[in-house]
Parts: structure tokens; sequence; C-alpha cells
């Protein structure tokens, strides 16, 4: 019994320390953190990008719309009263 | 029949008539377009004008002004604000020939401008800045000569600051122009180039100061409504580098323009006409590195 244990005890423990087993827990570990500061950056990187387009982008977007229904509004009442601009269908 | 078609012949350079050349911009002002589409006054809190004609010529103008205000500090990474409330009462004389612009504000500081058309061509500008605070006081006096195709001006400050420029335009569309400056009190003094091409599609300029400073800036008008601008400073003394790109949209109900540099600071600047001489502004600035976030709101009553 004494002498199975230990030889699953050495078995185990020589899996645990093999350099294989290291490097991939150490590479697990590498991809882990790697992850992680890439997931922060981007999200840092779109918190950015998103106020940015918020300040810059959006007003413009906006006033751009007002503009074109303000001219579209003016072009309705110009066909409606019929001001000479309209040309005559012949 | 395509040979009957004349070939289009290409236009005629037109004859530059060197001896009548339009005068030039007057040298502090080259700038003038870059200046106006990238450096909107972002402000924050809130602020209220009013601005009342008496008659034609007088007028009265009120502001009240509330919000945090940046106080300087040691180290570059912080901002440190404290909040400030201040009233500006003003009152203009504006006249074809003299104007005279005075303001008060309630922590004591006063403004004077004059400007003042000695003769046809000779101009006389003055500028004081009083404060309760020693040797932050300042007057200025200017003479302006504008030539046919050239404008001198000469400076007069305190602190025995001496200034003169010259700006000419060379052909229709090129102008260049030099200024010397001495500042007798901070020992110093300097010299300055500067240059600006301008179209009626486009404005560029540039200049280069012997205090280490290069600035250039262009500006190109899309349309009626729309310019882009750019500029790019450097300093070779503190090795600063900035660059900002901005748009400036000029449309029947507002103004906005919007601007980033590569400080990574960006701030957009709005003027919405809400009625006849009833203006709403918002304004704000987004310094990520600096964690600096201004946003502002006013309003302006009359012209």
């Amino acid at each position: 019994m004494a002498a199975n244990k230990s030889i699953i005890s050495r078995v185990s423990s020589s899996v645990s320390d093999s350099p294989i087993v290291y490097r991939g827990k150490k590479a697990a570990a590498d991809t882990g953190f790697v992850v992680k500061k890439l997931l922060l950056s981007t999200g840092k990187a779109a918190w950015i990008a998103s106020t940015l387009f918020l300040v810059l982008a959006v007003p413009l977007i906006i006033e751009m719309d007002r503009e074109q229904q303000l001219n579209e509004l003016e072009l309705q009442q110009a066909s409606l009263l019929g001001t000479p601009t309209v040309s005559a269908p012949k | 029949m395509a040979s009957l078609v004349p070939p289009p012949t290409p236009k005629p350079a037109e004859k530059v008539d060197y001896m009548n050349l339009p005068c030039p911009i007057p040298y502090e002002e080259i700038h003038r377009e870059a200046l106006m589409s990238l450096k909107p006054e972002v402000f924050e809190g809130f602020r209220f004008d009013f601005n009342k004609g008496l008659n034609q010529n007088f007028s009265l103008s009120h502001s009240v002004f509330m919000g945090p205000t940046e106080v300087p500090s040691q180290s570059n990474d912080t901002v440190i604000k404290v909040p400030t409330s201040h009233y500006e009462f003003g009152a203009n004389f504006i006249d074809p020939k003299l104007m005279l612009i005075g303001r008060v504000l309630t922590d004591g500081r006063v403004n004077a401008r004059l400007k003042c058309d000695l003769s046809e061509n000779l101009t006389l500008k003055g500028n004081a800045q009083l404060t309760r605070e020693p040797h932050m006081s300042h007057g200025m006096a200017t003479f302006d000569y504008k030539g046919r195709d050239f404008r001198s001006q000469f400076q007069l400050g305190n602190g025995t600051l001496l200034g003169a420029s010259y700006i000419q335009s060379l052909t229709p569309h090129l102008s260049m122009g030099g200024e010397v400056f001495w500042a007798g009190q901070a020992r110093k003094s300097g010299v300055g180039y500067a240059a600006r091409y301008n179209t009626d599609k486009m404005v560029a300029t540039a200049q280069v100061a012997s205090t280490g400073m290069v600035a250039l800036s262009y500006v190109q008008k899309l349309s009626e409504k729309v310019s882009l601008a750019t500029d790019f400073m450097y300093n070779y003394m503190s090795r600063d580098v900035t660059a900002s790109f901005g748009y400036d949209y000029i449309l029947r109900q507002c103004r906005l323009r919007g601007k980033i540099d590569s400080n990574g600071c960006a701030s957009a600047f709005l003027e919405e006409r809400l009625n006849m001489g009833l203006n709403f502004i918002l304004s704000a600035e987004l310094d990520h590195m600096k964690k600096d976030y201004k946003f502002g709101f006013g309003l302006t009553v009359g012209e």
C-alpha cells in the first residue's frame, strides 16, 4: 500500500514538476495577463473615442440635420407659394 | 469635327500690376482666420452677457460669470480649480473715427481700449489694464501706419517695451513681413518674420521668431459655410510641439467650432441663435491626459 501510494505520489509530483507543465502554466498566466491588459486598454480607448465622438461629432450631426430640415421647409414653402424660382411646367 | 473645335487655350496669365497691390492685413493678425476657427473662447460654468445700445454710438454691456477658474499650480499634471463669480460692466463708444471701450470687473480689474484715426493713414491704438496686484498692470500704445500696399506699426509699452513691425504685399496673394521688439525690463529682444499666402479659398501663414517659436497655419474654406483649419506650433527652446485640427461651420441658426490637438485635448463650441438677439452658447473641452473636463453654457442677449 505504502509503496503504491509513494509511486502515485512520485508520478504526480514528477508530472507537476515537469518542465512542460511549468511552461504551460506560465504561458496560461502570461496570456491571461496580456488579455487583461488588452481588454483594459481597449476599454480605455473605446471610452476616449466615444467621448470624443460625443463632443466633436454629435453636435455637428444634429446641427446639419436641423439645417437640412430648414432648407426642406423653405423649399416646400417656396413651392406652395409658387415663387417665380419654380420653373413653369411645359 | 473635333479638329474644328479649338483646343482649350491656356488662360493667359493675368498681368500683375505690381504698383497696385492690395493692402496686407496687420502683422499681428496674420493668423486671424486660423485663430477664429481653432481658438474659441471655451469656458467652464455659466455666463450671461447683455448688451444694450443706448444710441447709435453708445452702448453698455453687463456680464455675469459663475464657475470654477483654474489656478496655476506647480505640478503640470493636476489642475486646481477654485469657484469664482464676477460681474463685468462695460461701456462702449463707437464712432467711425474713434472707438473707446472700457470694462470694469468686480474684483477690481479695469480694462480700457482706445482706437483713434489720427489721419487717413495713421491710427493710434491704446490698451491699458489695471489690476490690484502690483506689477500686473500694463499699458500699451500702438501707432499704425497704413500705406497703399504695406502696413507698419510702432509699439510702446510700459516696462520699456518697444516694438516695430512691417508687412508688405509682394504679389496679390502673398505678403511678407518682419518685426523687432525689445523689452527693457525683462532684458529680452528678438526679431520675427512672417509670411502669408491667401486666396479666396485658402489661407496659409508661417511665422518664426528668435524666441524659438515656429507657427504654421492653414485654413481651407470648403464652402461659404464650412472651413477647416489646421495649425502647427513648435517651440525650439522648450521643445514643445503641438498640432491641431479644427472645423468651423457657420450655418443659418448656429455656428459650431470643433478642434482636436495632438495633446489629446478636444473642444467644441456651439453658438445657437434662438431668436433675434438671443444666443445660446454651449462649450465643452475634454483633456483626457490631465483628466480635465470643462463644460459651460451661457446666454447672450443683444447683438
